[in-house]
């Protein structure tokens, strides 16, 4: 039995609190539409959280493998 | 006066005479109280507030998910996106109450030395979840870049049940050899 690596959900919400506080600051300079932006760009958090499960099942099989 | 004079006497014989009550006996009853740390029906109950119960159990990214979906399943509804996100809302609702619940059941089994059922759902040995969330994603991204036209989909979502139940019914079969190899 294996631990998981990292924990997905957890990476995945701190990415999109980081890239929210880009954005929100870029909007607030009139660099950009926040809302319409997210509106469209939403699913790349899924995306993301979608692909760090599938490293986190490698690294835990690699590291099964080793072990 | 008429009343008869305090005596005390009489009081104070009566404590001395009487015998102490017999102890309790021990037994399987008499385990000493633990109070586990989180209530399960209290973390359920903070979930008619989707997130809230996240937070009592102190999984404060989890809280943030459920929350977001919830509020975004509601906006996209409102904003003309019935399909999928109006069967959403209630599947997030309930989903959260339930994740609630089970969370302060694993935070009481960690505290008890047991093994939480939350450490189990993190070892998830197949792909399936992180491939489903991926092409989630990927399809309503393209259909929000006008690369794809998910409502002409609609039709077709009863597919959708149908591959969750084949994978329900491959996953117990699984199990099930699993458990037999393992001598059971």
């Amino acid at each position: 039995m294996t631990r998981s690596a990292f924990s997905p959900e957890g990476v995945t919400f701190g990415v999109c609190l980081v890239a929210l506080g880009v954005l929100g600051t870029l909007a607030n300079l009139g660099k950009l539409e926040l809302l319409p932006l997210l509106r469209t760009y939403w699913p790349l958090s899924l995306v993301l959280w979608g692909a760090l499960e599938l490293v986190d099942l490698m690294l835990r099989r690699s590291s099964r493998g080793r072990s | 006066m008429s009343s008869t004079p305090f005596d005390p006497q009489s009081h104070s014989a009566a404590p001395a005479t009487a015998a102490p009550p017999p102890p309790l006996p021990a037994g399987p009853g008499s385990a000493p109280f633990v109070r586990l740390p989180k209530s399960p029906g209290l973390a359920a109950f903070l979930s008619l507030f989707p997130g809230l119960g996240q937070v009592y159990n102190g999984r404060i990214a989890r809280a943030f998910v459920f929350f977001f979906a919830w509020v975004g399943s509601i906006y996209l509804t409102a904003t003309g996106h019935e399909f999928p996100f109006a069967f959403m809302i209630p599947f997030v609702y309930l989903f959260n109450i339930i994740d609630a619940w089970k969370g302060a059941n694993a935070a009481n089994a960690r505290f008890l030395g047991g093994r939480s059922e939350p450490d189990e759902q993190l070892e998830i040995e197949s792909p399936v979840w992180g491939g489903s969330l991926v092409l989630f994603g990927v399809l309503i991204l393209f259909n929000n870049l006008g690369w794809l036209d998910l409502a002409r989909l609609e039709r077709w979502w009863p597919l959708l049940l149908i591959a969750i139940g084949g994978y329900f019914v491959y996953a117990s079969l699984e199990a099930r050899k699993a458990a037999g190899g393992s001598g059971e």
